[in-house]
């Protein structure tokens, strides 16, 4: 047994604890005025328990902890380690990053509640082994992120809050039931996630079970057409806050999906279907990310399309019965946690800076905007590499082709975009430029020390074939960005948020015609002769019904 | 029979089962002879020993794994009277001896006796009615007679009904008469029932009319009249009438309790009838029509919620949505699935208890502080009252059945018993009304959060915030009760539609 493995045995299951449980201490101490400036500057430390959890994992073996006074149950294997990795590190990178929206604004207090609880709930969805605890996480990362978006409390960031939140409700309702199922479908009465994913195959609610699941965890990750809400709240997020939702916390649907599918039960119909609604994403979000002029929006359709591209290698896995499917789409998406947080605070740290410091900025920017589309030697070449397995060589291995070939267009589009961005007055602080950099040198170091942990060959990497399948897709998306270019972008201009537009438009339609018929209903029962009546009937109707079923 | 001797015969430590009803009585008593100032003085002096008495009688039920009988003067039923405590009743006289004091210690500030001894109504009618409504409920949750169950629930809305009109206001005076008024028309429903089946069978003990009932005309006319009695005094939609302006209006103590509590007291008789009457019935289309109503109640009084301008209108109809989630046990009685079903529809009423409890006394908090309740000025009122709104949005994580809380556990047990009986519509209404919860909820926190402090009239005393909070950190800490919890539930539980004569 290597060192890593028996310390993953002797530390681990407290670290996972302690994952959990440092950013909710740090939350206490910030609901104390006197020691709040002290707890604030702790608050990049947090996730410190979380990043060492998951390095004992990668390096050494998977292991398990609980709190059995909560009955809650921890499990950190391979796939949720990378992803816990890659989240911790850009929870501390924007907690840095945050620290000067921190003081001296009047929403500061809110802000760090949200933050914090958004941190634990993030870091939690990685580590929870059984159905509530996954649930009461999941919760955390969800609801709590609606003050990080509307923190401006201008009319875009109320809208952008309230349309996220409804989306957040909704998918936490759907995945309820859902875990509901699960449970009534696991016959010996276990809630560990394993345990009901096993039976789930064999399970009466099976097909209703996936359905909801995939529907919920598709709103998570802004699956089309229910991305609406994903443009709106990082448009509308301070640069911070978008970096984490963006990276981290959009991941909770990402380990859900790889959670909750039966990957190692072959079901073609459901893997088939996740698969298509996963590309249609892939080249929608694309297509109207091109419309925007916005870099933080179209850094959000990026988002888009790349967990189309995630849903799709999870839909094939489910359909191949490949169990790899569950690390190869975990490290896909562990390095986009890293690439977009990278993007969003160069967003950031672009707006900040002028003259002579800029430039370079711009490289860096550039640099990791390619490494989405799969430029060599970046994290995202790896991830490309990472997932071919699952692809194959087939339709979806061409159709992925393609989407590379689409993400490096909108990546320069984005690219452009930001470079004429304009500078936002405020003073690039050292502390955010420090943390920004770090993060972007992250970006393109850490997936080179996890590749190998999910079986990937640096050699093969870095070999002449694999250099050239990547590169030329991006050849075409560069010449595609720059043809509309020259055609001085031609395309039309949509609404961010695309087609919640209408589903806003129909849910104003509705909503008070329905509330205003309830009210009359209400006012014609609450007259006394109705309600004598009703009373009447109630008995009667009761004393029959029992009657009748002699 | 070993079942049929303790159900007639004193358990040991059965006597206790009287002390809850009567040191609440003796406080009445003893506020009347005493008078104003002394009135609330016993009423908080009782309410800890009355603590303590709950606490006993559910550890001598847990210690046994058995009901608590006594035998009221040695004569057995059908003579005499039975007191009987099961793991239910055990925790709503728990929960109640926590409530109640809470509501007592927060309303200290507005129903106090003047230093300079002149005597005011408000407050001596305050206190011993407060104390009423612990008898009648303690005679309620312990009652095995369902004539005396009638003198309890006539003694709960005779106690109860006052409290709504305490400020004398028109609107008041209103309310509280239409509350009374709809309450002697539920009575009467419930009164004759009783009368049905003590011509059927010639007694009304609950233990001997469970052994001797069968399915015939009387008694399923009899089950008719008195859970319509029972529902319309449990408000459940549409019979919710008297609600919405009774606890709106009432102070915020009482709405507290009324809300909380009172409500709860019918509810308790109609699981009474329906799991320890009636349960030898085939009962699955009058549990469904209960849980059609239960539905109707959920979607109608949320959407409702959503749409009321005051603070403490929205929370009433909020509670009319919350009792529908009650009757969503009903049709699920019978079947594997019954015990979890059980056991959430217990959940929700405990979880709402201390959750609608926490939200009226911070709503009041709000209304004091504020100088009024309108949802549409309560602008940045959260952050100049940071922990009312926070027991008022730990309250409301309960309603919406988000975890970790009570009203989570509850939605959980209750969904997983409707998939499992393939009554699934039950559960689509649960996330439907979850849903609403989270709008209605919306509408009073984000801008609460929002925007500039208003000026207060005076700000909120910080005990009284912590009392709210308090009670609305015990809604949240009901999530994590452990299965030997929901075994206690079971004590005393009859198997539901078991056997068929």
């Amino acid at each position: 047994m290597s060192a890593l493995a028996a310390a993953a045995q002797e530390f681990g299951p407290g670290l996972l604890v302690a994952a959990l449980a440092a950013p909710l201490v740090v939350l206490a101490v910030v609901l104390s005025p006197k020691l709040r400036f002290a707890a604030l500057a702790m608050s990049p430390l947090a996730p410190l328990p979380a990043l060492a959890a998951a390095i004992l994992a990668i390096g050494g073996a998977p292991f398990e902890g609980e709190l059995p006074g909560l009955r809650m149950s921890f499990r950190l294997d391979l796939p949720g380690a990378i992803l816990l990795a890659a989240a911790a590190l850009v929870w501390i990178a924007a907690s840095v990053f945050a620290r000067a929206d921190w003081t001296g604004r009047p929403n500061a207090e809110r802000f760090a509640v949200s933050w914090l609880l958004t941190m634990a709930g993030s870091l939690g969805v990685f580590v929870a082994a059984d159905l509530l605890t996954f649930y009461l996480v999941y919760a955390l990362v969800s609801v709590p992120a609606y003050y990080l978006i509307a923190d401006d409390e201008d009319a875009g960031s109320s809208r952008a809050g309230g349309v996220y939140l409804a989306f957040t409700l909704i998918g936490e309702a759907v995945l309820l039931i859902a875990f509901v199922m699960l449970a009534a479908g696991e016959p010996g009465g276990s809630l560990d996630i394993r345990a009901v994913v096993d039976a789930l195959p064999a399970s009466p609610w099976r097909d209703a079970a996936l359905a909801l699941l995939i529907l919920g965890f598709g709103m998570k990750i802004a699956l089309a057409p229910l991305n609406g809400w994903m443009p709106l709240a990082y448009a509308a997020a301070p640069i911070p806050a978008a970096a984490v939702l963006s990276g981290a916390a959009v991941k909770a649907g990402v380990i859900g999906l790889i959670r909750f599918l039966p990957l190692g039960a072959a079901l073609p119909g459901w893997g088939e279907a996740l698969a298509w609604a996963g590309f249609v994403s892939a080249f929608y979000g694309v297509a109207i990310g091109l419309t925007q002029r916005d870099p933080k929006t179209i850094l959000a359709y990026s988002s888009i399309s790349q967990m189309g591209v995630i849903a799709a290698v999870l839909g094939l896995g489910l359909a191949g019965a490949d169990q790899n499917a569950a690390s190869d789409a975990a490290f896909y998406a562990a390095n986009h946690v890293l690439v977009k947080a990278a993007l969003f605070l160069s967003v950031g740290v672009a707006a900040a800076l002028t003259g002579r410091g800029r430039s370079p900025a711009l490289i860096v920017a550039a640099a990791l905007a390619l490494s989405l589309g799969g430029l060599p030697l970046t994290g995202g070449a790896l991830a490309k590499l990472a997932v071919k397995g699952t692809l194959g060589d087939g339709v979806a291995g061409a159709v992925a082709a393609a989407s590379a070939a689409a993400t490096t267009a909108l990546m320069l589009h984005f690219f452009i975009r930001l470079a004429r961005s304009d500078n936002d007055g405020k003073a690039a602080s050292p502390q955010r430029i420090l943390s920004w950099l770090a993060l972007a040198f992250a970006s393109m170091l850490v997936p080179w020390l996890m590749f190998p942990a999910v079986g990937g060959d640096l050699a093969d990497a870095l070999a002449t074939a694999t250099l050239w399948d990547a590169i030329w897709p991006m050849l075409i998306g560069a010449a595609l960005a720059a043809g509309l270019w020259a055609l001085g972008e031609p395309l039309p201009r949509i609404p961010a948020g695309d087609i919640v537009v209408a589903q806003e438009a129909a849910f104003r339609a509705s909503a008070p015609p329905l509330g205003a018929a309830f009210e009359r209903l209400d006012w014609r029962l609450r007259q006394w002769p109705a309600a004598g009546l009703s009373l009447l009937t109630i008995a009667l109707a009761l004393a029959a019904a029992g009657f009748a079923s002699r | 029979m070993t079942e049929g001797a303790s159900a007639f015969a004193a358990t040991a430590g059965g006597s206790l089962l009287a002390l809850p009803i009567l040191v609440p009585a003796a406080g009445v008593l003893l506020s009347f002879l005493l008078g104003g100032r002394q009135a609330e003085r016993i009423a908080l002096a009782l309410m800890p020993v009355q603590f303590g008495f709950a606490v006993a009688i559910a550890s001598l039920i847990w210690r046994s794994g058995q009901p608590l009988v006594y035998v009221l003067g040695g004569y057995a039923p059908p003579l005499g009277i039975a007191l009987r405590a099961d793991g239910f009743s055990a925790v709503m006289l728990v929960t109640t001896s926590l409530i109640m004091p809470a509501a007592g210690l927060y309303a200290r500030t507005n129903f106090a006796t003047p230093n300079d001894g002149t005597e005011r109504r408000a407050p001596l009618v305050f206190w011993t009615l407060l104390q009423a409504i612990q008898a009648a409920l303690s005679l309620i949750f312990l009652g095995g007679d369902l004539f005396n169950l009638y003198v309890a629930l006539e003694l709960l809305t005779f106690a109860a009904a006052p409290l709504v009109c305490l400020d004398g206001r028109p609107e008041t005076l209103a309310a509280a008469l239409r509350y009374l008024m709809f309450a002697l028309f539920g009575a009467l429903f419930y009164l004759l029932g009783v009368a049905l089946l003590y011509g059927a069978y010639g007694t009304l003990d609950i233990v001997l009319l469970s052994r001797q009932i069968r399915a015939e005309p009387a008694v399923w006319l009899a089950a008719g009249l008195m859970t319509a009695g029972l529902l319309a005094k449990t408000a459940l939609f549409p019979l919710h009438l008297w609600l919405p302006p009774a606890h709106a209006n009432a102070p915020a103590a009482a709405s507290a309790v009324l809300s909380g509590l009172v409500v709860k007291g019918s509810f308790f008789l109609i699981v009474r009838l329906w799991f320890n009457v009636l349960p030898a019935l085939p009962n699955a289309v009058p549990g469904a029509i209960l849980a059609a109503l239960g539905s109707a109640a959920i979607l109608a009084g949320s959407a409702l919620a959503l749409r009321q301008e005051r603070l403490k209108l929205l929370i009433a109809y909020s509670t009319v949505a919350q009792i529908g989630y009650l009757f969503l046990m009903f049709p699920l009685a019978s079947g594997p699935w019954s015990a979890e079903a059980f056991s959430g529809g217990v959940m929700q009423a405990l979880s709402h208890a201390f959750a609608k409890a926490a939200m009226f006394l911070s709503a009041g908090l709000i209304a004091e502080s504020l100088g009024h309740d309108r949802i549409a000025g309560l602008g940045g009122a959260g952050r100049a009252m940071p922990v009312t709104f926070l027991a008022l949005g730990l309250g409301g994580l309960s309603l919406m059945g988000l975890p970790p809380s009570g009203g989570f556990a509850a939605k959980w047990l209750l969904m997983k018993a409707s998939i499992e009986a393939g009554q699934w519509v039950w559960a689509v209404v649960m996330l439907a009304g979850g849903l609403l919860a989270g709008g209605y909820l919306y509408r009073v926190l984000a801008p609460a959060l929002s925007g500039n402090r208003p000026r207060l009239k005076s700000p909120p005393r910080r005990s009284r915030e912590n009392v709210a909070l308090a009670l609305a950190l015990a809604a949240v800490l009901l999530a994590f009760a452990p299965p030997t919890f929901f075994a206690f539930l079971q004590i005393g539980r009859p198997a539901a539609g078991a056997a068929l004569r």
